[in-house]
């Protein structure tokens, strides 16, 4: 437990490396609220679109950060940092454990201002709505962060590692809730891109927004708490959580 | 030197594709009644000004270079070229808005053939205001980081305009939305580059047929920009460039 600790500290002190990076970030994130969503909020009646997107902002925010600790690990295995890392007096699983809930934990850090922004903007939850929306936004990390590494590992260069975060990227927020009601992309569904309606529907990032809007928006808004969002959310994060523990304890070692 | 970046390239344009087929696509249902009552198919829109934010970000790619260079110490060897400094931005501004034209041309090709052309003569005058936006964002790239002399300060930076500069300019919305929303918005979005560009596209491919300024003032507009931002770059990198102390 001790070298685990270790790890996420030496995760975290890099993760504060990149301040100025994560201010550009929430620069970034905070434009797309109070610039686009208040603009796109003005030219539909279908939903307030402020109050909509918010939730989804906290989830676009935890994915960029969660997502970080793979460009890391990418630039560790280039420079043959791993082999100092595989030399430290810990099991490799604990490695690889510490680097995933690293991951996590710190896209949990960098969404904490934008969840609060939520709060202040929407409304505050509960104690039992906060637990829940904190154990879904962990679980989602951790997941995210496990996804992040697999790709990391599997990846032979920067460019690759980057094209394939963006391809995941793409899939993920375009084929989601994040910046669109499900309503609305099931339209597609009559274009003949009835498997993407259904790939939004079992996106984790869709049942991580829709959980925090069932929260925080207005019953009439109609999202409504389902116990299989948080479902969704822990099977993902299980299955690429142990993904990356499996990839990154023995792809490194073939290096 | 652009195709190094043969990744990133393949990025952006799967960047562009789900720009348009997924979220251009989605996004047009959601705002359906607002794009009616100004007139405007919002998906088409929409592509028109994808175009111009993909053209922005290519041809905002010379900056790193710049950095590039520094770091493997390719700018001594070109400040011992017998070409003058101020060619020598002046080449690399032009260079870097032509290579993002090169990239930008085949997707340029599938987004007139869902736009259409209604008039050719008014596409050349829009796609010849696009080369100088172009040229103008390159010479912004290069004063930034020859400004900035540190490439991580350069990123971070880049990243905040990026997310301000697309945001408050029409290449999303129309103007008249983001008045409605905040005036101080549409405010900025008349003195934004990006605003004239896609304004002008638009025009150019017939998407909108009532501009907010007139042709000529999107013209102008972008031509004070390109001629600033080429000129300061000049000045900007004459004055900084020997010295080292690149970060």
């Amino acid at each position: 437990m001790k070298a685990i600790l270790h790890v996420i500290e030496y995760d975290f002190r890099n993760f504060f490396r990149y301040r100025f990076f994560i201010a550009a970030l929430i620069a970034m994130n905070l434009a797309d609220l109070f610039i686009s969503a208040v603009v796109f909020t003005q030219m539909t009646s279908l939903v307030n679109y402020f109050r909509f997107f918010a939730p989804g902002l906290t989830v676009v925010g935890l994915f960029a950060s969660a997502f970080m600790i793979g460009r890391e690990i990418n630039m560790e295995v280039r420079r043959e940092i791993h082999h100092y890392l595989l030399s430290l007096p810990m099991t490799r699983t604990e490695l690889a454990v510490g680097r995933v809930l690293a991951g996590g934990l710190r896209g949990m850090l960098y969404m904490t201002p934008l969840l609060i922004t939520n709060f202040i903007v929407l409304r505050f939850p509960t104690l039992p709505q906060l637990s829940l929306i904190l154990l879904t936004l962990l679980l989602l990390a951790i997941g995210i962060s496990g996804v992040s590494i697999s790709i990391a590992v599997s990846t032979t260069s920067f460019e690759k590692f980057v094209t394939a975060r963006g391809v995941v990227y793409y899939m993920l927020f375009f084929c989601s809730s994040v910046f669109y009601p499900l309503s609305i992309i099931q339209i597609l569904a009559t274009k003949g891109l009835g498997p993407l309606v259904t790939f939004a529907q079992i996106n984790p990032l869709t049942n991580g927004s829709d959980l925090i809007r069932s929260f925080l928006l207005d019953a009439s808004s109609g999202y409504v708490f389902s116990p299989l969002m948080l479902l969704n959310v822990a099977v993902f994060s299980v299955i690429f959580a142990f993904l990356a523990l499996f990839a990154y304890s023995k792809i490194l070692q073939r290096h | 030197m652009f195709i190094q970046y043969k990744f990133l390239l393949i990025l952006r344009g799967i960047w562009f594709v789900a720009q348009v087929a997924l979220f251009g696509l989605v996004v047009n249902k959601m705002v359906q009644g607002a794009a009616d009552a100004v007139g405007i198919n919002y998906f088409n829109y929409y592509v028109a000004g994808v175009t111009i934010i993909t053209l922005y970000s290519t041809a905002m790619f010379i900056g790193y270079d710049i950095f590039e260079e520094a770091e493997h110490g390719v700018f001594e060897y070109l400040l011992t070229l017998p070409v003058s400094r101020r060619e020598l931005v002046l080449g690399r501004s032009i260079g870097g808005g032509l290579r993002s034209f090169v990239y930008v041309g085949p997707l340029l090709v599938v987004v007139l053939f869902i736009l259409g052309v209604s008039n050719p003569l008014y596409l050349l005058i829009a796609l010849a205001s696009m080369f100088l936006f172009a040229f103008g964002v390159s010479g912004m790239s290069i004063t930034i980081a020859v400004a900035m002399k540190s490439g991580d300060k350069y990123d971070i930076l880049i990243g905040v305009l990026d997310a301000l500069i697309v945001r408050l300019s029409t290449t999303m919305y129309p103007a008249l939305y983001m008045q409605r929303a905040m005036p101080a918005y549409a405010t900025i979005a008349n003195f934004n580059p990006l605003t004239y560009a896609a304004d002008l596209f638009r025009w150019g491919t017939g998407v909108e047929g009532a501009l907010q300024f007139s042709p000529l003032v999107g013209v102008l507009g972008l031509f004070i920009f390109f001629f600033a931002f080429t000129f300061v770059g000049v000045v900007f990198y004459e004055r900084r460039l020997e010295g080292g102390s690149w970060q």
